[in-house]
């Protein structure tokens, strides 16, 4: 090179012959010397480039060689893919993933059909001898032979050393708690896919998304924490069967929802199912009661209608309507449960449950005011929780005079039991609707989507009147000492064949604890109870749906963390002058 | 021949490099072995505990504890006259220890006074020592009074 660079210019003294074979070859005017650099030039950006390219591979195997290997690893197993653990709101483990194998065959690999079939009837006996063969002498590439089969099995059937048979580790969703939060939770698919309650829930946010990009097969997921308690779901659970087996009730169902997030700490609608198992939950008896089914709530609608009317200012606690006779509206009558024949005031149509006191209550308001005020109480549109499966309120078609006076004690609107919670939270809680949830939620992110929707001094006055019917109404049996419980109660006569039954009835309760310092409301309800012994042949809900929410509060206070305060004064003293202090 | 000496030093350097590159490549490919297997026996472990929380899952279940609980315990649920405050607990003792004793309860005792009332109509005790006081007699100008 050196030499080359030195030997400009070249000499020109050459040899003949030599001078003669350039001349054939390059032509007669030709620099070589020029063109030898050009080439050279040339020789160095090849390789340059060459070397470059060579490098540049050698740094991108370097960073990206690392990412290869895991996912062949997780393309080996994982098809049924993983889900984020569920937790209850104190951690317990309400759903899980296990891994357990799965059988699969590859039939162009087989080599004696009959031989596997043989082998694989004789370690799994409910395997269909038929049907498999079928599908071992299919020509597909992969089959499914049996999904989840125990490790012992695995392990004999590995140790036959058939050709063509398979394990594949799979996911399997895991409900510890068998049937305690079946309809809460829901359930998946063999494919591990959320396909009601909270796990579709999960899917239809953002994890099948993760699914099809193949992300979501580690366990590496945060676990989803739920609002509900399991100690708390259980006892009201364990309450709710022995009720239902008591009263010989179709179904029993109820919430416990806190009033101050909206935060559903449990919920139960017996029958339930076990999520383990969900063929179950096709049963018809076996739905969600709360979320999917709507009901005419009974008299416990009456704490609608006298919010609705304490809340307008046009009627006070001190008004009084005319409960005398029976209240006639065109071709229909409508009576008291407990008539007493004499003017009434709103306390004594609270606690009486008089149908005909509300009825003029809410007729003295107007049939507009009480559809404003109803859907301002989120009463006649569709709820929207997380749950996926949910029913929208039936209403009436012509919503007349009459329809005002009936809606009053709650007949002639259907709406789904957990609706009805919320409103009744709301004018409990100091007058704020909170969209109720399902999952963890804050004091301030309740805040932020709570609407007031009452007076603070109206919820005061519905607490009152809630506390007064536990102690002198029709509640007088969910007086459980040492929790001021509040409550309403509410009978329901049901509709058979489009006409209103006398003797199938559906009972609930409404219960606030405590009536001063409101934390918590409970909803029993009981469809269909039957008359016992000790109801002296009564299905109204002071005689079922209160004993049974008693005995709930007794077991859930504590594990709600409610102090038990004994020789509190009667809610005239306590929350009425508190009232009249605060004006 | 400086230039020889240079060619010489860089295929030295050459061959030197090339070992020590195959070293580190071996090196590696051990470590990324060693990864991968650790990696498998973390996703094993993991799914060991993830089976062992749902059988843990299964036995505290509350229903099941329910029913152990009620065939072989003799408890009953808590009801709401069980639970009291904190400031209902009475004032702490004074402290009658004296520093170095061994035997704190002597010392109380030791301590202990017993004030007997006489009036006219009451016999005093005949053995002071026989019964012991009630609690509440034994308020010693030690203790606090809040």
């Amino acid at each position: 090179m050196s030499a080359m660079a030195e030997g400009l210019p070249i000499e020109p003294a050459e040899p003949w012959l030599r001078r003669w074979k350039r001349s054939l070859l390059y032509g007669r005017n030709v620099d070589r010397s020029a063109k030898a650099r050009a080439r050279v030039g040339l020789a160095i950006i090849a390789f340059i480039v060459v070397y470059g390219i060579i490098a540049l591979r050698l740094v991108m195997f370097g960073i990206v060689a690392d990412s290869r290997s895991p996912n062949r690893v997780i393309a080996d197993d994982a098809v049924a893919t993983a889900r984020p653990d569920i937790l209850d709101r104190n951690g317990e483990i309400l759903a899980t993933d296990v891994r357990v194998p799965s059988l699969y065959a590859e039939p162009r690999r087989l080599i004696d059909v009959d031989e596997a079939v043989e082998l694989l009837t004789a370690d799994l006996p409910d395997l269909d001898a038929t049907e498999l063969r079928a599908r071992l002498s299919s020509k597909k590439g992969f089959v499914w032979l049996k999904r989840d089969i125990t490790p012992a099995q695995e392990k004999e059937i590995y140790s036959q050393g058939l050709p063509g048979i398979g394990f594949l580790n799979e996911n399997k969703r895991d409900y510890p708690n068998g049937p305690e939060v079946s309809h809460l939770i829901g359930h998946v698919n063999i494919d591990n896919q959320g396909i009601a309650g909270m796990e579709k829930w999960l899917d239809s946010h953002g994890l099948a998304a993760l699914h099809m990009a193949g992300l979501a097969t580690d366990r590496l997921q945060n676990p989803v924490v739920l609002a509900v308690d399991l100690r708390v779901q259980h006892a009201l659970r364990d309450e709710l069967v022995k009720a239902r087996e008591h009263f010989h009730a179709l179904a029993a169902a109820g919430v416990v929802l806190n009033v101050k997030t909206g935060e559903i700490v449990a919920m139960v609608s017996e029958p339930d199912y076990d999520p383990n198992d969900p063929r179950q939950a096709l049963e018809p008896s076996r739905i969600n009661r709360l979320t999917t089914g709507v009901y005419e709530m009974g008299s416990t609608f009456k704490a609608f209608t006298v919010a609705m009317a304490l809340d307008s200012g046009k009627v006070t606690l001190n008004s009084s309507f005319d409960a005398r006779m029976p209240l006639r509206m065109g071709r229909f009558l409508i009576h008291d449960f407990e008539p007493q024949h004499r003017i009434l005031t709103v306390p004594e149509i609270f606690t009486y449950s008089s149908n005909i006191g509300a009825a003029r209550m809410a007729l003295s308001l107007g049939t507009a005011a009480q559809q404003a005020f109803l859907k301002k109480m989120g009463q006649l549109d569709r709820l929207h929780t997380e749950l996926p499966e949910s029913a929208e309120p039936i209403l009436p078609r012509r919503w007349s005079d009459l329809t005002t006076a009936t809606i009053a004690f709650g007949h002639g609107l259907s709406v789904a039991p957990l609706q009805a919670v919320m409103g009744v939270a709301a004018i409990m809680n100091g007058g704020i609707l909170i969209p109720p949830t399902f999952l963890k939620r804050t004091q301030q992110q309740a805040d932020a989507l709570g609407k007031r929707v009452i007076k603070p001094q109206t919820s005061e006055m519905m607490r009152y009147l809630m506390r007064l019917n536990v102690e002198k109404g029709t509640a007088r049996k969910a007086d459980v000492p040492g929790y001021y419980i509040g409550g309403k109660t509410g009978t329901a006569d049901k509709v058979v064949n489009g006409r209103y039954s006398k003797t199938k009835v559906l009972t609930d309760f409404m219960a606030i604890m405590p009536a001063d310092r409101p934390r918590y409301l409970l909803l029993i309800m009981l469809d269909e109870p039957k008359a016992t012994p000790e109801t002296h042949g009564f299905t109204t809900s002071g005689w079922n749906a209160v004993p049974t929410g008693a005995k709930v509060v007794a077991r859930i206070a504590p594990l709600l963390g409610i102090e038990p305060r004994m020789d509190l004064p009667p809610a005239d003293q306590l929350i009425l002058a508190s009232l009249k202090e605060s004006r | 021949m400086i230039l020889r000496i240079i060619n010489f030093i860089v295929i030295g350097a050459l061959v030197l490099a090339a070992a020590y590159v195959y070293r580190i490549k071996y090196e590696a490919t051990v470590q990324a072995e060693r990864l991968a297997k650790l990696r498998d026996e973390v996703r094993r472990e993991r799914d060991k505990i993830a089976l062992l929380r749902a059988e843990w899952g299964t036995l505290d279940d509350p229903a099941r504890i329910q029913d152990l609980a009620q065939r072989f315990l003799k408890l009953k649920p808590v009801e709401a006259t069980q639970f009291d405050t904190l400031d209902h607990l009475p004032d702490q003792p004074p402290d009658y220890m004296r520093p170095g004793s061994k035997d704190p309860i002597g010392g109380m005792i030791e301590h202990l006074e017993v004030p007997v009332d006489v009036t006219g109509s009451v016999t005093p005790p005949h053995t002071p020592n026989a019964a012991p006081a009630p609690p509440a007699a034994l308020n010693p100008s030690g203790a606090d009074s809040r």
